[in-house]
């Protein structure tokens, strides 16, 4: 189900973090690729910061505990953007 | 001036030494057309250079570095993209060298990514990247249809956000050439290099780089071309890569370039009246970067598209190319 | 190339190759007061040629290239030689400058304290800094801001301000004639006229400043004043550096660190006078 994937965030040493007043940036050194992000982002790759497998789901239940989720397809939403983290090399398939 | 002082610094760096301003801003010219900047800047690491000469070469061997890790980051992201229908990732040319971390690899500005896969998955491949991000640049028909039918690759695709082009070849020379490289026997005997990536065996990227450089090019870029030969050289059996040479029908290209390798970049050698037109052709450089000699740069332009294709199809195709406005450089 | 002269701007050499006499002599007089490097070792090859055999002495075109050229560029005739060898310039720093991170904007220095201005091609930055240096700012550039990817100073690139159209007549009227270029008429761009920085600019062409104050400006409208959140600041800035993606990391900690450090403000004006008006004003508050 593709709800179950997994995904390993890329280890510190390959994303620099750097907040701004309004938006976070991220270097990533292996593209030499600069990309703008706003929340969820920054905080799913704070969820997966040990570096082990996590599903949507899983990442859904971690984030529950630190911030207000709302209603709507949450696990959709994190299931988006982990591919477009893993598209942009951020994460990989685990 | 030729491009004579650019291929003795790069054969025997302690030869710029004795250069006064104007010849190394002849040289760092030379270089830069001539796309060497950055294998001229390595083979004088370490050396005494001007003061006013040393932050160019900083900055070439930094360009060369940050390039390659685009370059590598180019081959996983096709890795990724063609991992789901099980195609594994041939590369060819200056990312093989970069990801393999090959000498031929130090310093060299490298393209597009080059990949090799078999010609019944190259739509499937073409499919794939797609799927992931990239899409085709050209939209003439005319260019596709020839491009499909008698060409070694697909047309140049490029991918959306990150801007950088790839070249899916499914053999190495165009198929209306006239020498027929077994493009099966090398990726049969390919070697791996790391997850999912690829490269020729030794014998077989030396062939590789002599089809691209004598038997499919008008030698643009041929200077660079040598000296990638030259430093793959050194890493064959002589005696495998004259087999393999003969496999691919290419042997007296590999010797011509052998030839040219030495007679250039190395203890030097005799050349037949052939390789001195071709070496000419290659030293067609003056110290303010300009290509020279336009009437032999020129013969050898038609004579490329003479080698890819029939005299017929060539009149026709540049007769099309004429109509709609193209004109050689 | 028959023709030629060495030219330092800022930290840059150029070396300047010309198939006619006219751009080269035209620039020997605009450059008089810059450093004298003839025959020295050149960062860049600038190439002025004839874009084919015949048109090097019928209607004469040059195509603009060098080290680092562009295919496509458009060819100029050599009424617009010297407009030729400033793109020609240009182009070297703008595709093969790595020393520093390149900022497509005018900076003025006052106090050691640097007011870098960005915006498009007519967004006034220019001309308003033109205008500044003449009212006892130091001119450190029209064209491009070098940020020092260490220290995180801007340093000069004083090159001969490019004036178009209406900006000409306002500042032909506050500067003195040796100091102007040629009219040249009906560029791609419109009127053109270069002006010579002043002496004092082109003397301390090797001190920078710490930037102190940002501002986006807007000919034509206003007065108006906006702050700008830091993360369009650093979009906008990268849109605005030719080199940002090919100097990676550094360049990211570089503008990163510029971002969170400089206060930047996007202003609209009317007029010059109400630009400069603002300009002091927002300066004595905020740098």
């Amino acid at each position: 189900m593709v709800r179950e994937e997994l995904y390993r965030r890329e280890g510190a040493e390959a994303i620099i973090v750097r907040p701004l007043d309004d938006i976070v940036l991220l270097y990533h050194r292996p593209s030499c690729q600069t990309h703008m992000v706003i929340s969820p982002v920054p905080e799913i790759l704070d969820a997966m910061a040990d570096g082990l497998p996590a599903s949507a789901p899983m990442l859904r239940d971690r984030l529950a505990l630190l911030y207000d989720l709302g209603e709507g397809d949450v696990v959709g939403e994190i299931g988006q953007h982990l591919a477009y983290l893993d598209r942009i090399g951020l994460v990989r398939p685990a | 001036m030729s491009a004579m002082l650019l291929v003795a610094a790069l054969r025997d760096p302690a030869t710029v030494a004795g250069l006064d301003a104007a010849g190394w801003n002849s040289l760092i010219a030379m270089a830069r057309a001539e796309r060497l900047i950055g294998t001229l800047a390595f083979r004088l690491e370490g050396r005494a250079v001007p003061d006013a000469v040393r932050p160019i070469l900083t900055d070439a061997k930094a360009d060369a570095v940050r390039e390659a890790r685009q370059a590598i980051w180019e081959a996983d992201r096709a890795r990724a993209a063609l991992a789901p229908i099980g195609l594994p990732v041939i590369l060819l040319k200056g990312t093989a060298y970069a990801a393999a971390g090959l000498p031929a690899g130090q310093g060299r500005f490298i393209g597009d990514l080059d990949i090799l896969v078999p010609r019944d998955r190259i739509d499937a491949a073409a499919d794939a990247l797609i799927a992931a991000g990239w899409e085709w640049v050209k939209e003439d028909p005319y260019d596709d249809a020839y491009y499909r039918q008698w060409m070694h690759e697909l047309p140049p695709m490029i991918h959306a956000e990150r801007d950088r082009m790839i070249d899916v070849h499914h053999t190495v020379l165009p198929l209306t050439a006239r020498p027929t490289p077994d493009a099966a026997a090398m990726m049969a005997d390919a070697v791996l290099i790391t997850d999912g990536l690829y490269m020729l065996c030794a014998e077989d990227r030396v062939c590789h780089a002599v089809a691209h450089l004598l038997a499919d090019g008008d030698l643009q870029g041929g200077l660079r071309n040598l000296w990638d030969i030259h430093t793959l050289l050194a890493d064959v059996d002589p005696q495998a890569l004259e087999a393999r040479a003969a496999r691919h029908g290419i042997l007296p290209h590999v010797r011509q370039a052998q030839r040219l390798a030495a007679a250039i970049y190395g203890a030097g050698g005799r050349l037949t009246l052939w390789d001195r037109l071709v070496r000419a052709r290659l030293l067609a450089r003056n110290g303010w970067g300009q290509e020279t000699r336009k009437a032999l740069v020129f013969a050898f332009f038609v004579r490329s598209h003479w080698l890819r294709m029939p005299p017929l199809m060539l009149a026709r195709h540049l007769f099309t190319k004429w109509r709609k406005g193209h004109r050689p450089q | 190339m028959r023709h030629s002269l060495t030219l330092r701007i800022g930290p840059a050499t150029f070396r300047i190759g010309s198939a006619w006499a006219q751009p080269i002599d035209q620039l020997k007089r605009l450059y008089a007061d810059y450093p004298d490097v003839d025959g020295a070792i050149a960062d860049f090859t600038v190439r002025l040629q004839p874009t084919s055999a015949v048109r090097r002495w019928v209607r004469p075109s040059i195509f603009i290239t060098g080290d680092h050229g562009l295919a496509d560029a458009a060819p100029m005739s050599l009424a617009h030689g010297l407009l030729a060898a400033e793109m020609g310039m240009n182009l070297q720093m703008a595709l093969g400058w790595r020393r520093h991170l390149l900022l497509h904007a005018s900076s003025v220095e006052k106090d050691g304290r640097v007011l870098v201005m960005t915006g498009e091609s007519g967004s006034g930055k220019s001309t308003l800094a033109a205008q500044l240096g003449e009212r006892g700012w130091r001119l450190m550039g029209d064209e491009f801001a070098l940020l020092d990817l260490d220290s995180g100073a801007i340093l000069p690139f004083p090159r001969l301000v490019s004036l178009k159209n209406k900006a000409i007549e306002v500042i032909a009227g506050e500067v003195p004639a040796a100091r102007m270029g040629p009219l040249l008429g009906a560029t791609a761009k419109g009127d053109i006229r270069h002006m010579v920085p002043r002496a004092d600019a082109v003397a301390r062409m090797g001190e920078g400043g710490m930037p102190a104050l940002l501002l986006f400006p807007r000919f034509g409208s206003g007065p108006a004043e906006r702050p700008v959140g830091q993360g369009e600041v650093f979009m906008r800035l990268t849109q605005a550096s030719t080199n940002y993606v090919a100097l990676g990391e550094p360049a990211f900690a570089a503008l990163t660190r510029f971002v969170a450090q400089v206060p930047a403000r996007a202003i609209d004006f009317p007029s010059g006078e109400a630009a400069i008006a603002m300009v002091d004003r927002l300066w004595s508050e905020i740098a």
